[in-house]
């Protein structure tokens, strides 16, 4: 490569930068907000024109929700929903300087998305994936310039959590790592920087943790109640693991362990068996009023 | 009235301190038997620094710190145990060295005082086989610093009668402690759960997934935990982690426990965590 990696770069830090959200999911509204809120101009891409109304709707009521809580001013709040757009076509998402997948994790449907955007994007624009479980090099193999892919794995909610974590693919390029963590910077966010394995840093310890207190409890070294009382007593974790599977849904945590598991061949990340008796049985946690334990309503935490 | 008037504690250590403070500060009297008087002076010490410091936070006055003091007593002398009637043990995780002390303190109390250990590498049951009238041995196990965490785990030998496991879980909740109750397994349950995802961080650490100083970061933001796991290694101290994990290991064979090259290499370099300024998070020879 001829050209200086700064000349090649894309300084994304500190000027306000059209970001395209590619998914109007939780995560991909999530991040939107975030960008929004840092003076990001975004564009939330969506086959699902009601999926797109519901998303923007959803940024909306968060930015309410922060002048409320006296987190944003009201002027702060409008300008920030002003910087709000929406679009069901690709070819829309040309100005975008950086780019952030956040759609269902389904590799083939990532790889075609970043194909289609190469013929629409600059040849600068970053390509972020907020995958969890899926490989950053084999998503990144859909576009024609896999240097310019990173991962930026949020965590739920994107608007809260002010962590990231950052993981290149094989074909990553310097420039793009740096401008990648000099945007996240101006997001207000915490990178943390890692590797292109499976569940990154936190699912990488989390799941194994998890299934050994499912292991514990049906071993009977404790039930759910003394084995959630004795961790947030003696370590510090905010929730117990039964409390916070409950929050997750047994249904996710079982596919996130299955897909790690499935990669990594490593015992302690499959998922036990009671978990799929949970999920046969209906019992997802909170969001169905009873997982290890019973809820009058199902409301999320932190909703 | 209450139960367990009369408490002892044995060793006079970081646990033994923290114990004692715990039992005193709930009304009881407590003796706190050491072998020598320079052991006893830097446990005292330390006791005392500690309720300096809740004064200091306003967590505590004055007078309460003079009470709770007042109700501690210090002795190198076994015989001063007798009219105990729960005995605690936090010395040295050496199992003969336990073994030799509740023969000696078995010899003085009554034959219906309650023995407790608060060990966290060794098997309750063992020990329970080393005293007069295993049925009334448990263990009791406090975690550090025991004045701050709430929770205590109460742990049944294959001897401990019932009666004796309700009476420690009343006399957990009487010190304001919240009792959980587990089985004599290595590790019992927190550390049983806890060692294993340590040893992983370790081997993932070593295997380069991220620095140190950002798997702790992940895990802190990520999950909320107060301290990131190599944080909490270098505070727990290398040396204690690898021999908790390397007693699991010898008594499970559970491949989860064995102490991890990484851990094995720190501490044969003398890197112990906080207690000498050389962990995994505070290296000040600059090498990582």
């Amino acid at each position: 490569m001829s050209t200086p990696d700064r000349a090649e770069g894309n300084d994304v830090s500190t000027l306000e930068r059209t970001v395209a959200v590619l998914g109007a999911g939780t995560m991909g509204t999530g991040i939107a907000t975030v960008a929004v809120r840092a003076g990001h101009r975004a564009i939330i891409y969506d086959v699902d024109e009601a999926n797109l109304s519901r998303g923007v709707e959803s940024v909306r009521a968060f930015l309410d929700n922060g002048v409320r809580l006296g987190k944003l001013t009201p002027e702060q709040a409008q300008q920030a929903s002003a910087r709000i757009e929406a679009s069901t076509d690709l070819n829309d998402l040309a100005p975008a300087e950086v780019v952030i997948e956040a759609i269902h994790e389904d590799l083939g449907a990532k790889q075609h998305l970043f194909g289609e955007l190469d013929r629409i994007v600059g040849g600068q624009t970053l390509f972020h994936t907020n995958t969890s479980t899926l490989s950053v090099t084999a998503i990144a193999s859909g576009s024609r310039r896999p240097e310019r892919v990173v991962g930026t794995h949020y965590c739920n909610p994107a608007p809260l959590m002010k962590l990231v974590e950052v993981a290149d693919g094989r074909h990553t390029a310097g420039w793009a790592h740096d401008a990648t963590m000099e945007f996240l910077a101006g997001l207000g966010k915490t990178s943390v920087v890692t590797k292109d394995r499976p569940g990154f840093i936190v699912n990488r310890f989390l799941i194994p943790w998890e299934n050994s207190c499912i292991n514990a409890l049906e071993a009977g070294l404790g039930s759910k109640e003394s084995i959630d009382t004795a961790v947030t007593g003696a370590l510090g974790h905010p929730m117990g693991p039964f409390a916070l599977l409950d929050v997750v849904g047994l249904d996710i945590h079982q596919q996130v362990a299955t897909r790690l598991y499935e990669q990594l061949r490593d015992p302690r990340f499959y998922p036990p068996p009671m978990v799929d008796r949970m999920v046969a049985a209906g019992d997802l946690g909170r969001k169905t009023g009873r997982g290890f334990y019973t809820y009058d309503d199902n409301r999320l935490f932190g909703s | 009235m209450a139960d367990f008037e009369r408490v002892a504690v044995l060793g006079f250590g970081t646990m033994g301190a923290g114990i004692a403070q715990v039992v005193a500060m709930s009304g009881r009297e407590v003796t706190v038997l050491e072998a020598g008087q320079d052991r006893i002076e830097a446990g005292s010490a330390a006791l005392a620094g500690f309720l300096d410091g809740g004064v200091a936070r306003g967590k505590m006055t004055e007078s309460e710190r003079d009470e709770t003091l007042a109700r501690i007593r210090s002795t190198t002398e076994p015989k001063e145990l007798d009219g105990c009637d729960l005995v605690i043990e936090a010395v040295s995780e050496r199992f003969e060295v336990k073994r030799e002390l509740f023969g000696a303190v078995a010899a003085v109390i009554g034959d219906d005082a309650l023995i407790v250990t608060n060990t966290s590498a060794l098997s309750v049951t063992a020990l329970a086989a080393s005293v007069p009238g295993p049925g009334r041995f448990a263990g009791l196990h406090f975690f550090n610093p025991a004045p701050l965490m709430r929770v205590v785990e109460v742990v049944r030998a294959l001897q401990t009668e019932p009666e004796v496991i309700e009476r420690l879980t009343e006399f957990v909740v009487a010190l304001g402690k919240e009792p959980v109750v587990v089985k004599d397994r290595p590790g019992f349950l927190v550390n049983y759960l806890l060692m294993p995802y340590l040893n992983d961080v370790v081997t993932e650490l070593d295997n380069e997934l991220a620095s140190a100083e950002d798997i702790d970061t992940a895990l802190r933001l990520g999950l909320g935990y107060k301290l990131g796991p190599l944080e909490l290694l270098d505070l727990i101290g290398l040396d204690v982690h690898e021999h908790a994990t390397q007693s699991a290991y010898d008594a499970t064979l559970d491949p989860r426990f064995a102490p991890p090259p990484l851990l094995r290499q720190m501490v044969a370099a003398g890197y112990h965590g906080d207690k000498n300024g050389m962990g995994f998070r505070n290296r000040q020879d600059g090498t990582r």
